[in-house]
């Protein structure tokens, strides 16, 4: 009994180290109120849990700590996108107005706990598991949205509270009718369960699966769940912002393809309907996100056409499609975070969240312009940037598997989605700026951004090693 | 490595203008010229270099580049794109020359310029699929800047729509692509091209459909050539050159290289439609130019006249026909690309185009007058030079295939000699406009720009099989390859 609590401790230490930082954290937080110590500290805990789980890839696949998580290279990928959101969110921070005025521990801490919950999202094998790890980013979120204590940040906050709770019992709904029918919580032994189910409660079984679809659909934005985004990405910090537009996406999808795996006897059922709604989110995201004039609204409404794009890759449900969603999700967290980290810069220096507040940004920051420009381009899924390569995969996987309806979508939604892109980049390079004084981001912001735009290129040009590495991760899920 | 060398030069320069500080803009237009330069002088080595006499690839390099979805870095030249990469090599050097008058921003200027030659060059070059799709994208984006932040009138409007209409017919490519490598699980063009005539008939049409939209928007074929006009007026005078004398050609190229080989039911199955829309495109680009009052939008508006013959001749499926679209690519380029640097040298000193602003400019500016004379013959297909030998072979080697379409084209010559008339008469002739009394000739960087492609005009006008010979043994191969299936 110990030995086996001992082992699964040890798979478990990159979230241990996590979770035990953030403590530390938020009472370094307490004790200066510089924060410099806290950030300090945040750092050390970020670099000690990367360590941790470099050590841990080389353990074998199984299951721990009596069944509820699984550790396996699918989740592997997860945990390593979760900490890399993190990270660079805490760079982010560090040239944000907004949070600097609240600049405490509390702030990393929670980070750093919502960074475990994502991790432990992708590894959820239970769904007792799943829903713990959901609440805890969850909660965390609702914190750091309403962590600005102004109006606008506290009314975000509440929205996302009221939101998420109410889907949050949707799907505990969902989780108790699967509960009740198959008496099993384990992923493993739903599925069992679920195979020899009896004819007069597939129905019911349906019904469940819907319900808990529900709570995830609210994580990660699809439509008709996604109505929370754009007030709450706009009311929030934008690092936080950042946070919520790639971290619970990425880990809602995991989970999502891992209970999704579980439920495979009754998914033949589902699924149809979750064609259209794919289609539908990356649709409604991107059409939406045409008239909009304010940037972090923009990228709320981007976020979810881009959410449409990951879906494909879920809802295709191949192995390439897996593999497809996989490299997806390390572009987006490239792409997205470098094109919000020239947000917050921007907003530091002209106060403004409009499209207008990027005019001329190619001569005021001339770098940042470039490397913003790359994450941009990549979200709008121009070759050679790693975006594309993204989007080729998952259209090809939809076009394999003879739903050829997915590219077509992802395709006509590309067009579409050029031309807000290319809109911001119209403004920081084809306007002349409104003060010609040089903008000067401060030095982390400058290195989340040059890290994104670099990782966007440089893997577009260069992505042999990381499809490789992702290519050994599919079909290998556990439950 | 001769190939990756006309990549590397122009990539070695913009890495070097990247470096230098934004105030040396000598030293950034000397690397950028020097560069181009080199990469032109390369092309030649590579014209002097290749072997007419077959219809193989030649100097083919292959590496892999991404081995988990079988893409290779593979580049090779033949009859077919040869004529192309060193079209382009020659007129990027010319428009860098003309480039020099660029007055602001130089530095981003020559960047995205080098940029854009890269990717002309290698969608000429790319020999896998995957890697042909990535050149012919990264031509977009400087495009886009190049035409929006220097460029004049609409810009940004004109930039933005050149921007989403080639990216929507990019994307319909894309979705051709995807289906293509899920079938034969290859981007290899030269392994396409021997299985591509396996594939059911219906399949080949939908694929060659798929391309077809890439390709059209680009050449442009009417209904999709609304971009151009826009986009050549309100680009700079050294884009236009490339807009009208490089990129439309990739579209064309690509019927070469793709459709054609790729898919040959599909292109049988719609060489009719080719040949009414070359038809269309010949006498509809000829009387929209005629009712033009702008100089540069005359020009614009034959370039889609002239990429009529293009498809006409690719339409026909016979040597001479097929030999006439080639070479009438080349020829366009040359010419229209001349025209629009002569437009240029206009615009620059007068700062209008409005051709009844002009007016007996042929004894104020001789040398000018001279050469613009010469240009619009071309244009205009006078025997003796080279707009004639293409559009003739190209209207004789469809003539026995599509009739009707073959005569009403015939008129679209007749037109353009009107408005190209009419331009040299509104332009030179007449009284001279008083406004120009001081209006100075040519300068010698104007005349070097210009007098290059004057000569090759004059050669292949005269001696055609100077082209032709380098590209008949690709077309014929091409042929041949469609005759088999």
């Amino acid at each position: 009994m110990s030995q086996a609590l001992l082992e699964s401790l040890c798979v478990w230490m990159p979230e241990l180290v996590l979770s035990l930082g953030a403590m530390l954290v938020m009472l370094l937080g307490a004790v200066s109120r510089t924060g410099m110590t806290a950030s300090l500290a945040s750092w050390l805990v970020l670099a000690g849990s990367a360590a941790t789980l470099w050590m841990v890839q080389a353990l074998p696949a199984g299951t721990w700590f009596f069944g509820l998580i699984a550790l396996d290279p699918f989740s592997l990928v997860f945990r390593w996108v979760a900490l890399g959101v993190v990270a660079l969110v805490v760079l982010m921070t560090h040239g944000s107005l907004e949070v600097e005025r609240t600049w405490t521990g509390e702030y990393l801490g929670v980070l750093l706990l919502l960074g475990a919950g994502l991790m432990l999202m992708a590894q959820a094998a239970h769904l007792l598991m799943a829903y713990l790890a959901i609440e805890l980013v969850s909660l965390s979120g609702y914190v750091l949205v309403a962590l600005a204590r102004d109006a606008r940040s506290s009314e975000a906050g509440l929205k996302y509270l009221l939101f998420g709770a109410l889907s949050s019992g949707i799907m505990l709904f969902g989780m108790s009718l699967m509960f009740g029918m198959t008496g099993e919580l384990s992923l493993g032994a739903i599925r069992h369960a679920l195979g020899s189910l009896a004819p007069s409660h597939q129905a019911a079984a349906g019904v469940a699966v819907v319900l808990m679809l529900v709570g995830l659909a609210f994580k990660i934005s699809m439509v008709p769940f996604h109505m929370w985004t754009p007030d709450v990405y706009e009311g929030a910090p934008i690092p936080v912002t950042a946070l919520l537009s790639v971290g619970p996406k990425a880990a809602g999808l995991a989970l999502l393809v891992r209970i999704t795996q579980a439920l495979a006897p009754v998914w033949e059922a589902v699924a149809p309907i979750l064609v259209v709604l794919t289609i539908v989110t990356m649709t409604l995201g991107n059409v939406v996100a045409l008239v909009q004039t304010n940037v972090k609204r923009l990228l709320a409404y981007s976020t979810i056409g881009q959410v449409g794009y990951l879906l494909i890759g879920f809802v295709v449900n191949t192995g390439l499609s897996l593999e497809a969603l996989l490299v997806y999700v390390v572009a987006y967290l490239f792409m997205n975070l470098g094109a919000f980290a020239c947000v917050v810069a921007v907003c530091r220096d002209t106060g403004s969240e409009s499209l207008e507040a990027f005019r001329g940004l190619a001569q005021r920051a001339p770098s940042m312009a470039l490397w913003c420009t790359l994450c941009l381009l990549s979200l709008a899924g121009i070759p050679p940037l790693l975006g594309f390569l993204g989007k080729f995969l998952l259209f090809g996987s939809a076009i394999e598997a003879n739903r050829t309806i997915f590219a077509v979508a992802g395709v006509i939604n590309s067009a579409i989605a050029l031309y807000y892109y290319v809109n911001i980049i119209r403004q920081m390079y084809l306007e002349a700026p409104a003060s010609p004084v040089p903008l000067r981001p401060s030095r982390p912001l400058q290195l989340a951004v040059s890290v994104c735009g670099l990782a966007t290129i440089g893997l577009g040009l260069f992505p042999a090693p990381l499809l490789t590495a992702i290519g050994q991760t599919t079909g290998t899920l556990l439950f | 490595m001769i190939l990756s060398s006309l990549l590397g030069i122009p990539l070695l320069g913009l890495i070097t203008v990247l470096l230098l500080p934004r105030t040396a803009v000598r030293a950034i237009r000397m690397v950028a010229t020097g560069a181009t330069a080199m990469t032109c002088a390369a092309t030649v080595v590579l014209v002097t270099a290749f072997d007419p006499h077959t219809a193989a690839i030649q100097f083919q390099e292959r590496l892999s580049w991404i081995p988990p979805l079988n893409i290779f870095y593979h580049l090779g030249v033949d009859g077919l794109s040869l004529s192309m990469v060193a079209l382009t090599g020659l007129l990027a050097f010319l428009a860098c020359l003309a480039s020099w008058s660029i007055a602001e921003r130089q530095k981003e200027y020559f960047v995205l310029y080098l940029l854009l030659e890269i990717g002309m060059l290698g969608t000429f070059m790319a020999l896998d699929l995957f890697l042909f799709y990535i050149f012919w994208e990264v031509v977009l984006v400087p495009m886009y800047f190049l035409i929006g932040i220097w460029g004049g009138g609409r810009r940004e409007y004109s930039a933005f729509k050149f921007f989403i209409y080639t990216l929507a017919g990019s994307l319909a490519m894309l979705l051709g692509i995807l289906a293509l490598y899920f079938r034969a699980h290859t981007f290899d063009l030269l392994e396409l091209a021997k299985i591509g005539h396996t594939f059911p008939v219906g399949f080949q049409q939908v694929l060659f459909l798929a391309f077809f939209l890439g390709f059209a928007i680009k050449v442009p074929i009417f209904p999709f050539h609304t971009w151009l006009p826009d986009a050549h007026v309100d680009a700079p005078t050294p884009i236009s050159v490339l807009l009208a004398g490089v990129l439309l050609k990739m579209g064309a190229y690509g019927f070469f290289r793709i459709g054609y080989p790729l898919f040959p039911a599909g292109a049988q199955w719609f060489a009719w439609m080719l040949a009414l829309l070359g038809m269309i495109n010949i006498v509809y680009g000829a009387f929209v130019a005629m009712a033009q009052t702008d100089f540069k939008r005359l020009v614009a508006y034959s370039s889609v006249s002239h990429m009529g013959f293009v498809l006409l001749g690719l339409s026909s499926f016979t040597p001479e026909g097929m030999n006439g679209a080639l070479l009438q690519m080349f020829n366009h380029g040359t010419i229209t690309g001349g025209m629009f640097l002569l437009v240029g040298v206009l615009y620059d000193r007068t700062h209008t185009r409005q051709l009844d602003a002009f007016g007996g400019l042929g004894a104020q500016a001789p040398r000018y007058a001279g050469i613009l004379t010469v240009f619009s013959l071309a244009s205009l297909g006078l025997p003796g030079l080279s707009g004639f030998v293409s559009e003739f072979l190209a209207l004789v080697g469809t003539f026995g295939v599509w009739r009707w379409q073959t005569i009403v084209s015939v008129l679209g010559i007749v037109v353009s000699a009107a408005y190209m008339l009419m331009v040299l008469q509104r332009v030179l002739l007449g009284p001279l406009n008083q406004r120009w009394k001081q209006l100075p000739d040519m300068t010698g960087r104007e005349l070097v720009t210009l007098l290059p492609l004057l000569v090759i005009i004059v050669i292949v006008g005269v001696y055609p099989l100077s082209v032709l010979a380098l590209q008949e043994q690709g077309i014929f191969g091409l042929l041949a390859h469609v005759a088999r299936h």
